[in-house]
């Protein structure tokens, strides 16, 4: 008899998501230690992981990750130092990841997750006194795949987290992220785009946490569900007692391209303190045919009409990448998507 | 160039034109003149082929075709234009991107060669002068914020560029200064040749001081009540549409 329970949509946090029906929990029992293949150039260092971990916070799956991965992969950039480091998953299972980011250090960090099969990441990411970290995450088709994601991010005074999330489906897709900002000034601001088509799901689920004051955080995620898909958003902020001058800013939307696919979008604010700014809005819709028809009526053809449509749609979520090269390389995926889910 | 017999459509269960004829041939442009709700936006957008209008007797032909099998995209290609009352807002999208995207979509369709982007932003820019257009203004979200007379004169700079044979413009004058009004005026003047045809849909007699018809159709309640030259306009600006309608009765 297995002793795991897998979160379902009983539990309030996977309502949209519900592992359970995606996967057995034998399989997730068994599944192997997953293995990295990972580039880095400039000064980030690569080593096994620590005996001591930080103690980050993870939601269910993270801690299953960590619990079972039997190894993993540790970067760390010193201070004030400047490196790349690209990650791809050649072995799917349960995997755990550790990135320090010293004190004034910078970090651009490229993930593909473009993995079939069953992964399940722990991510533990610690960022020193005005650090920097740039995440890029592109993760590609795959309607097969279980793929988990767990982040945690912790942030010390002054530093940035800066974040793209781009997914085009899986069976089941969570990405999790639990972001806080520990320290005065610093700073989380988050991005993604979900095209999604067939039977694709993908959520991804954020959590920031405004423990001290003067911290900022902003959420843009636009999501395109066409065929049978599922998209997810749920962004939770908490703003911690006395954690005055803070400010937040979230705002996702959906596009829905058919009557079986299905967005679910939910905002969540949790605010303790009295000084904040924090501003939400949420909303999902269809093409507005009045702005087809404008296109069609000047010769664009429907398909190309509809692609130019969602690509606006997508435009200033994807336009948060502040890199050029990964920007182009992100459009030039949406792109293809995008002309699959418009034919 | 245009034939349109007897005419019926419905919009929404609703029949807005009522048994409309018109006959337009190349060379000529003929302006449509009526009162507010008589049906002049809504045959703009039968002729465009817009959704939802239906038509439920009567019929189209537009240089030898029928108009109605076509998809609003296949009749730009063929050459037609429609300059909207309402030019539509769409964020996320340049101008510019636009304007290249639509030029080349329909150069494609009609089997020319596609123009680099150099060559298009060279177009561009030598018609967006004659137009007062600023450069600014096309680098733009697509009549985003657009003042109501900027809205007008991009649907102008559109029909110099793709150089319609019919150009239908739905109160393209509305909104629009008296400079801007002869800007846009010189714009259509210009289009003006032996092979091609204008449909001026407008409420002031105005623009056809600039915009010379050679022939004035008064719609009202879904049907053309009225036909004459261009003195009619005046007549209509003396008289006032309720009394037109009154002797066409
Ligand atoms: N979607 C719709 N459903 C029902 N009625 C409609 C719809 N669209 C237009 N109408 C009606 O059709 C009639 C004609 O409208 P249309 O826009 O063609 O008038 P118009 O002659 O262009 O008027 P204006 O001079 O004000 O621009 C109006 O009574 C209008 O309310
Ligand atoms: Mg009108």
């Amino acid at each position: 008899m297995s002793a795991l329970v897998l979160p379902n949509r009983r539990v309030e946090d996977w309502k949209y998501s519900d592992l359970r029906n995606a996967i057995e929990p034998a399989a997730v029992e068994s599944a192997p230690t997953a293995e990295w293949r990972v580039d880095v150039s400039g000064a980030v260092e690569q080593s096994p992981l620590p005996e001591i971990m930080p103690h980050g916070r993870h939601g269910e799956m993270g801690v299953v990750a960590a619990a079972r991965a039997t190894s993993g992969v540790f970067l760390h950039i010193g201070k004030g130092e400047r490196g790349t480091a690209h990650l791809e998953l050649v072995t799917a299972g349960h995997g755990r990841t550790l990135i320090v980011v010293e004190d004034g250090a910078m970090l651009t960090l490229r993930e593909a997750a473009a993995f079939g099969d069953f992964a399940n990441i722990a991510f533990d990411v610690v960022l020193g006194v005005n650090a920097q970290l740039d995440h890029i995450r592109e993760a590609a088709a795959h309607n097969d795949a279980v793929r988990v994601s767990d982040y945690s991010i912790r942030l010390a005074q002054g530093a940035a987290y800066r974040a793209h999330f781009a997914d085009f489906g899986a069976k089941l897709s969570r990405t999790e992220l639990h972001i806080a900002l520990e320290g005065e000034g610093a700073e989380a601001h988050l991005s993604g785009v979900s095209v999604l088509g067939d039977t694709g799901h993908a959520d991804v689920t954020t959590h920031i946490t405004h423990a001290v004051g003067n911290t900022q955080s902003t959420q843009l995620f636009k999501l395109i569900a066409g065929g049978k898909s599922r998209g997810v958003y749920q962004g939770k902020i908490s703003v911690a007692e006395g954690a005055n001058g803070s400010d937040s800013r979230q705002t996702a939307k959906g596009l829905l391209l058919g009557e079986r696919a299905e967005i679910d979008l939910k905002p969540e604010l949790e605010i303790l303190a009295d000084d904040v700014q924090c501003a939400h809005g949420a909303a999902v819709g269809d093409l507005d045919p009045e702005s087809l028809f404008y296109l069609r009526s000047r010769g664009v053809p429907e398909s190309e009409a509809r692609a130019l449509l969602m690509r606006a749609f997508l435009e200033d979520a994807v336009a948060e990448i502040a890199d050029e090269t990964i920007r182009a390389d992100v459009w030039s995926r949406v792109e293809a998507a995008l002309a699959e889910l418009s034919a | 160039m245009l034939e349109i017999n007897d005419l019926h459509v419905a919009v929404g269960g609703k029949e807005i034109l009522k048994g409309l004829s018109l006959s337009i041939a190349a060379g000529e442009v003929h302006a449509i003149m009526g009162p507010n709700g008589s049906g002049k936006s809504t045959l703009s957008y039968v002729l465009a082929g817009r959704e939802g209008y239906e038509i439920t007797s009567g019929s189209i032909r537009y240089r030898g075709e029928d108009l109605a099998a076509m998809a609003p995209e296949e009749r730009a290609a063929k050459g037609l234009f429609l300059a909207m009352q309402y030019p539509v807002e769409i964020p996320g999208v340049t101008t510019m991107n636009f304007v290249k995207t639509a030029l080349n979509a329909q150069r494609r369709a009609r089997g020319d060669k596609e123009i680099d982007a150099l060559g298009v932003l060279r177009l561009v820019r030598e018609k967006a002068k004659a137009l007062h257009i600023s450069e600014e203004m096309l680098k733009r979200a697509l009549n985003v914020g657009f003042s109501g007379g900027e809205k007008k004169r991009l649907e102008i700079l559109q029909m110099a560029l793709f150089e319609p044979t019919l150009a239908i413009l739905d109160e393209t004058d509305s909104g629009l200064d008296i400079d801007a009004l002869k800007v846009v005026a010189d714009g259509v003047n210009a289009l003006r040749s032996p092979e091609r045809a204008m449909l001026v849909i407008t409420h002031y007699q105005r623009l056809l001081n600039y915009i010379v018809p050679d022939r004035v159709h008064v719609l009202s309640a879904g049907r053309i009540i009225k036909e004459g030259g261009k003195e009619l306009a005046h007549e209509l600006e003396a008289k006032g549409y309720a009394q037109i309608v009154k002797d066409a009765a």
